[in-house]
């Protein structure tokens, strides 16, 4: 038996449909996209499948404890549970999880086991934007002041600028971030008392109206200045030092030495000569840099008691509420995903290689 | 390598396992000491590791509580001071090493065989096999690690070390793969390569006997990459008091201290900071030894 | 008076645009100084075209940076002159000038393409950029004037203008490339422009493109070329004069057929005899035996001795100077006189 001719692909309708496919399918970004919207489904996927198979399936805990601690009848919890993980129980598992997915579509989330009522979408829309401003922000600042002093680093090789940017940033960076918070914490806010620890807890003062505000903006960043200052300073290592040696080789390439040969001025050289193409493969970290500074926030805002995302996450956590705890978990994947994904694109902006034939 | 006086006599013989292992450590050794930040990352990973394993057997038993001696400041009786219970804290310190290092060690040499395995086949193999692994190994890469490994807390009992060391392992895996990959692929064009190719030794003799004693170094940096991970993603459990506040982990004693209010008072602040110093300074010298073994791989990265 | 003197004020010759008098570069590495250029001189004259050839590791690289003080780490200029006058007439030391005069003083006056501008271009940015930037950094030109001068003279060497300014670098070939950085150079209507090994990695057919577009350019504008090459038949499409060069010295001097029809240095005449004939029968090709010596310590006398088959023990004592040895035409060998090339007539059949 042969291979499939060309003639056999027409003839068959999946065939076509690949043909037909193919010009946008080619298009590196399209395939990216698809890659990130694949990834989303095999999350929510698979927490569906750990929130039913794991051992201790939480609907049926849930169901049980409504029973034995409230005395409310089989049916009745059962029919609780469903509303509130937003699950369709009569049916089939696999229809169940289609149910599911629709569900998620429509963005339901499910509703809060502890506050009745909340849609575990409002609770984390409630929530959501101060993880984002503060590991946003964080980020930012962090890549930015990093690839700055990256290149002074490069162009200072050797001298003590490099030596001491060096060895702090890979201290920091080595260190766990968590720990950073908390000696941040108990030294200069407990113990030395330079920092008011107590009035910089929450995402902002109490009694602020939220809105945008200079004094509400000002007020926030107060709040958030501490989670922000050690996102900066456990990352900003790995771009100082990418950025120098991604800088280094980019000052041997033959167009910076012909860049110099036309006689163009060093500020311009520096900035869209080797600046602009030293920057490039840092892109690539970007994601995973985005991903490790969630995971940590969930353990950071705890320690400054900052209520972000992570905050909610914990307290769901320990108050086994369910559905919040599986939202926030597809939120925060969302997230990163998205982030991973803008990181990509923006990355083939800023390379013209990179546009037309492919990404990888 | 000897040099045999008389010419025209070739061994041809193939280096046996055992000096491969014995070029290797060798090779190891003669890396490390490039750097000397580097020897000095890895005196500090023996004197942690030997600290962990020995300390408890040191140190059989914490002490039992002694409420008349709560958060005492150091003196020559407590080093350390004392703790909530008024156990002294040293002790504990002694003893905490053990659990969160034998766990590490669990997560990342499982971690490091699938790394390998899956990676070294996939650049060998290449087209579907690496296709396929290298789309779930992005998949994978992208969830975020720690908040998954938080949410899986809240369903698993995470009681027992090989079983969080199997979650921990499972998480980071993706990481080491894509750079055993990366360092397979550019290792497979290198011309004992092809040799050994010319010769049809077989994929896994190629795989064992050739490519990966050369990358023995960097298997090693891969490896304790994965355990600094494991260590990062144990304590913050602890700390979290996700996983159980049995035993004396320095991650639980982080725990204790945060939530019986160790940080407010200057007499007990050896509870708090004893295992965060612990922990930072394993860390950096794990990260330190792996950073002088990468610079091997990209030299560029080393200062001359 | 040397012959280099007196060629330079004969009456009837215009004054030189570059004179180098001397020069002097060292490479300090761990391993030893290396003495890269070893007292060379030479002029050029407005509106000439020299050919600097020679093996690799001879120098010439270095002599081309050198010029336009783009010396890489850990090379200097350890001694010497490089007088450049001006449009205005205006003489001026190149190794004098300070950073900001330098910068003006590339391009402007003299440019430079490098060998193999596979990676000349920056690859972000468009060409059209490219040249803006490189007008930008010097003459007060308006956009307009830019957008003129690239277009006319990426015609000039071959290029359609419409599609070549739009592109980024990666989407042209090799060729193409190398003719963009041919017309950038010529952009700011400088006076010397130096090509390092212009066709060398290109193939046959692309180097037979850029030979044109060199020889037209250069009848149709006014420039000194100076260009680097080990491929000697090169300098006879291309040059008005050939010196060669030899681990760091010049070594031989002349006008391009007083070279290759009358070498009077071993080098040179190895050169030549080198090369296969593309008509008639192959003879017996002479590859010059040995190697070129080792540049940190050079061996005393002429530092060809070793591989010269008119070598004698004088040789090894005294470094020879550049004789003269004929109208305008020098060369450094005590035995120029006994150096003659034999030349075959080829018949080609009918």
């Amino acid at each position: 038996m042969g291979s499939l001719t060309g003639a056999d692909v027409h003839a068959t309708a999946a065939g076509r449909a690949v043909l037909l496919l193919r010009p946008w399918l080619g298009d590196w970004r399209v395939r990216r996209v698809l890659r990130a919207l694949f990834t989303i489904y095999l999350v929510c996927t698979l927490t569906f499948f750990i929130v039913r198979l794991m051992p201790a399936n939480p609907i049926e805990v849930f169901i049980h404890q409504q029973i034995s601690e409230y005395g409310i009848p089989y049916d009745e919890a059962r029919n609780l549970a469903a509303a509130l993980f937003s699950v369709d129980l009569d049916r089939p598992l696999p229809l169940q999880y289609l149910g599911y997915l629709a569900e998620l579509a429509r963005g339901n989330l499910g509703t809060s086991l502890l506050s009745r009522g909340t849609p575990v979408l409002t609770l984390i829309g409630r929530f959501l934007p101060w993880t984002l401003f503060s590991v946003g922000t964080g980020l930012l600042l962090s890549f930015s002041l990093g690839i700055l002093l990256g290149m002074v680093m490069a162009y200072r090789r050797e001298g003590i600028l490099d030596h001491l940017l060096t060895a702090v940033g890979s201290f920091f960076q080595s260190v766990p971030n968590y720990l950073v918070a908390i000696v941040i914490v108990v030294f200069f806010g407990v113990q030395l008392g330079w920092l008011p620890i107590t009035e910089m807890r929450g995402a902002y003062s109490p009694g602020m109206q939220p809105g945008l505000n200079l004094a509400f903006v000002k007020d926030a960043l107060y709040h958030a200045a501490l989670p922000i200052l050690t996102y900066v300073l456990t990352t900003i290592g790995a771009w100082m030092l990418l950025m120098k040696s991604s800088t280094l080789s980019t000052l041997e390439e033959d167009y910076v030495t012909v860049a110099r040969a036309r006689g163009l001025r060093d500020g311009r050289i520096m900035r869209s000569y080797v600046g602009r193409n030293a920057v490039l493969p840092l892109f690539t970290q970007m994601a995973i840099s985005a991903g490790f500074v969630v995971g940590g926030s969930v353990v950071i805002e705890k320690i400054f008691v900052y209520q972000g995302i992570g905050f909610i996450l914990l307290d769901a956590i320990n108050r086994r509420d369910y559905p919040v705890m599986q939202g926030i978990f597809l939120i925060i994947t969302f997230a990163v995903v998205a982030a991973n994904l803008l990181a990509d694109l923006l990355y083939s902006r800023l390379d013209p290689r990179i546009r037309v034939s492919g990404g990888e | 390598m000897a040099q045999t006086a008389r010419p025209g006599k070739l061994e041809l013989a193939p280096p046996g396992l055992g000096q491969r292992l014995a070029t290797a450590v060798k090779v190891f050794f003669r890396l490390l000491g490039h750097s000397k930040a580097g020897f000095l990352g890895f005196l500090g990973v023996l004197f942690f590791v030997v600290l962990a394993l020995a300390g408890p057997i040191i140190v059989p038993d914490a002490g039992r509580p002694d409420m008349t001696k709560i958060y005492q400041p150091p003196s020559l009786e407590h080093p350390l001071g004392t703790d909530y219970e008024g156990r002294d804290v040293l002790k504990q310190m002694l003893r905490g090493g053990r659990a969160i290092i034998v766990v590490a060690v669990l997560a990342a040499t499982l971690s490091t065989l699938i790394s390998i395995t899956f990676g070294a086949l996939a650049a060998y193999a290449g087209g579907w096999p690496d296709s396929i692994i290298m789309m779930l190994t992005d998949v994978v890469l992208t969830i975020p690690q720690f908040p998954l490994l938080v949410v899986l807390s809240a369903f698993v009992k995470l009681d027992r070390p090989w079983l969080l060391a199997t979650l921990i392992a499972l998480l980071s895996w993706p990481t080491l793969l894509r750079a055993v990959r990366a360092q397979v692929l550019s290792l497979k064009e290198r011309e004992y390569v092809e040799a050994a190719r010319a010769l049809d030794l077989g994929i896994p003799r190629i795989l064992f006997g050739e490519i990966l004693p050369n990358m023995a170094s960097y298997i090693v940096m891969s490896f304790t990459i994965g355990m600094t991970a494991a260590i990062y993603a144990q304590v913050a459990l602890y700390f979290l008091g996700l996983a159980p506040l049995a035993g004396e982990n320095w991650g639980i004693m982080l725990n204790l201290a945060w939530v019986r209010g160790a940080i407010f008072y200057k007499d007990s602040l050896m509870y708090i900071l004893a295992p965060v110093l612990a922990i930072s300074l394993l860390q950096l010298a794990m990260v330190t030894m792996s950073r002088s073994l990468e610079g091997v791989f990209n030299p560029r990265l080393r200062e001359s | 008076m040397t012959a280099w003197q007196r060629s330079s004020t004969s009456n009837g010759n215009p004054a030189p645009v570059l004179s180098v008098r001397n020069l002097e570069v060292r490479y300090f590495t761990r391993a030893g100084t290396v003495q890269a250029v070893r007292d060379v001189s030479f002029d050029l004259r407005p509106g000439e075209s020299i050919a600097l050839i020679g093996e690799s590791g001879c120098g010439k690289t270095t002599l081309g940076l050198a010029l336009l003080r783009l010396l890489p780490k850990g090379a200097r200029i350890v001694d010497g002159e490089i007088r450049y006058r001006r449009r205005d007439g205006q003489v001026i030391d190149v190794l004098q000038l300070d950073q900001e005069e330098i910068r003006r003083f590339r391009w402007q006056e003299c440019a430079m393409v490098f060998q193999g501008a596979l990676n000349a271009l920056n690859p972000v940015l468009r060409i059209w950029d490219q040249m803006l930037d490189t007008a930008r950094a010097h003459a007060a030109l308006s956009r307009d004037e830019v957008r003129e001068r690239s277009e006319r003279l990426l015609r000039m060497v071959q290029l359609e203008p419409e599609r070549v300014l739009n592109a980024y670098p990666h989407e042209l070939s090799g060729g193409m490339r190398q003719r963009v950085m041919i017309a950038m150079s010529l952009l700011l209507d400088p006076q010397i422009i130096i090509y390092d090994e212009p066709t060398t990695a290109l193939d046959i057919l692309t180097q037979r493109a850029i030979i044109e577009v060199l020889r037209s350019l250069r009848e149709q504008l006014d420039f000194s070329m100076l260009f680097i090459s080990h491929d000697l038949p090169l300098a006879a499409e291309l040059a008005d004069r050939v010196a060669t060069m030899y681990a760091g010295k010049i070594i031989e001097v002349g006008d391009v057929r007083e070279i290759f029809y009358n070498p009077r240095h071993p080098y040179t005449l190895g050169l030549i005899k080198a090369v296969p004939p593309i008509v008639g029968e192959l003879y017996d090709i002479s590859s010059i035996p040995g190697t070129p010596p080792n540049l940190i310590e050079p061996p005393p006398g002429c530092s060809f001795h070793p591989r010269c088959p008119y070598a004698r023990e004088r040789c090894a004592r005294e470094m020879p100077p550049l004789y003269e040895v004929g109208a305008l035409h020098t060369s450094a060998c005590h035995y120029w006189q006994e150096v003659k090339l034999e030349r075959q007539v080829v018949e080609t059949g009918d």
